[in-house]
């Protein structure tokens, strides 16, 4: 069977600078991929560059999905075909309803529209799985929301829009022991249906909860190691370094983080920062 | 609480707010160029909504005087396109202590509309204790549109809180990426986070008709 997702050679530049340096990478259907890597190193570069984030370049290499040529597609089509990302940091939309969205969210990747009650049964399913009140539906999407509140209700959406593949980018930071059990048992479920997913967490905490079938370590760009999940307990236990004694790898310095300053802050700060 | 509703006009000379008040203001048709005074009395609170969707150009100037413990809570959403030229000049001076204002101010520009959201929030000498924000957001969607904001905040008094926020740029992209990386297409995508801009403002509205014909004004307007 080949693979759900295959990933060649991918180079990817933000703002000019060469983050991922050629991953090479393969996931298939029903497996849960932890990705391992110092800060830095490219790991939410690939999941961004995955879901299509316009801020990442892709520089040469290919992305396909169930055979279809990622690359090429839009982001929102990329969503349709079944992919799925919890944002690090999911933005506060101002003015956007939170039901609203996610009912043209479920809408968009179906032929006929949920009917009100459908919807309505869903959404109060999934709220409760999760366990934010069923309430917030009427709040601004992620505004004003606690950082475990944005996490929970990333996987809110992940339950209800039912992808194939769901990529998790520190779904785990920010969340108490109890939150963490109510996400790592609603990825349990989507597990057990045959759902695959591409995890991304600094805890052995959650990985031991979910129980990834396989590991790999992005080291300065690159798939350094692959292997199955006892990789994540001896990093756990042992950091980088013996990646670099082992295997000759000089692991690069995280370079100063980007601070990506979007519009809503303060205009005249940002022009002034920029020079304009 | 009493409602005072003006449709495609403003009141003649001076406006007293004496007892809790909504102000409820709609432009659909030519763009009233007008300069319009407001004086909240001692202890009173004025919440004023405008919704602009009219069309032409000019200035709309608005002041208003705060006296001891009033509020005044000041929301507008406003579409400037096709060559529309319009100013809002929105002003909030805190005359005596504990006054409070909020203003805000949210339009967008399209079509090769332009748009400026002005206005000092002043707190007077002896105005102790007074809050003041202004916020101001424009959504440019096309180069041969402009948005300015210049909000100005004068303050001639310690032990007050004082703060602006004002943006002037494209459809935020994050906001873009975000809704569009849980499928939803890139029309229905801007369509939404544009409504959040200029439909926050129906709160304010009392009239169930009048709500309804801002709200269908708001849906052509994108």
């Amino acid at each position: 069977m080949p693979a759900l997702l295959k990933i060649e050679n991918l180079h990817v530049a933000v703002k000019g600078t060469e983050i991922l340096k050629g991953i090479d990478l393969e996931l298939n259907e029903g497996e849960t991929l932890a990705l391992l890597g110092p800060n830095g190193h490219g790991k939410s570069t690939l999941l961004g560059t995955i879901m299509g984030n316009p801020i990442y370049e892709v520089t040469e290499g290919n992305i396909a999905f169930k055979g279809q040529d990622v690359l090429a597609m839009k982001v929102d089509e990329r969503s349709k075909a079944g992919l799925f990302l919890a944002m690090q940091y999911p933005a506060e939309i101002p003015g956007v309803n939170s039901s609203d969205f996610l009912k043209a969210a479920m809408n968009a990747r179906r032929s006929k529209p949920l009917t009100l009650f459908e919807f309505y049964s869903k959404l109060q399913a999934a709220y409760k799985a999760v366990g934010i009140p069923f309430e917030m539906n009427n709040r601004n999407l992620n505004e004003g929301f606690s950082g475990g509140e944005k996490k929970r209700s990333e996987i809110l959406q992940m339950l209800l829009l039912e992808p194939d593949l769901a990529m998790l980018d520190e779904i785990d930071s920010g969340l108490d022991v109890d939150a963490m059990q109510i996400v790592a048992s609603a990825i349990k479920e989507e597990q057990a249906k045959g759902r695959s997913f591409l995890v991304v967490s600094h805890y052995a905490r959650l990985y031991s909860m979910i129980n990834p079938t396989r590991a790999a370590v992005i080291i300065n760009g690159r798939v350094a190691v692959d292997g199955g999940p006892e990789l994540i307990k001896r990093i756990d236990a042992e950091g980088y370094e013996w990646i670099k004694r082992e295997l000759g790898i000089e692991i690069a310095k995280e370079e100063s983080a980007m601070n990506e300053v979007s519009i809503g802050v303060c205009a005249t700060r940002v022009a002034a920062k920029e020079g304009k | 609480m009493k409602t005072l509703v003006y449709r495609d006009q403003g009141w003649d000379g001076h406006l007293e707010i004496s007892e809790p008040t909504k102000l409820n203001l709609a432009f659909f048709k030519t763009f009233p160029s007008l300069d319009l005074s407001i004086k909240v009395h001692s202890g009173v609170s004025l919440v004023a909504a405008l919704g602009d969707f009219s069309t032409g150009e000019g200035k709309l100037s608005v002041k208003v005087d705060l006296e001891e413990g009033a509020s005044l809570e000041w929301h507008l959403a406003a579409v400037a396109s096709s060559n529309d030229k319009k100013i809002f000049d929105i002003s909030a001076f805190h005359l005596a202590r504990e006054s409070k204002a909020v203003v805000s101010n949210y339009g967008i520009a399209k079509n090769g509309g332009r748009l400026t959201f002005a206005g000092v929030s002043k707190i007077e000498r002896g105005a102790k204790g007074s809050d003041t924000r202004q916020e101001a957001k424009i959504i440019v969607f096309d180069s041969g549109s402009d948005g300015k904001c210049s909000p100005i905040l004068k303050i001639d008094e310690n032990d007050v809180n004082a703060s602006h926020g004002a943006s002037v740029g494209r459809l935020n992209d994050d906001h873009l990426y975000y809704l569009l990386s849980r499928g939803l297409p890139e029309e229905e995508a801007r369509r939404l986070i544009t409504m959040g801009y200029l439909k926050p403002v129906l709160a304010y509205f009392d009239d169930e008709t009048l709500k309804g014909q801002l709200e269908q004004a708001i849906e052509e307007g994108l």
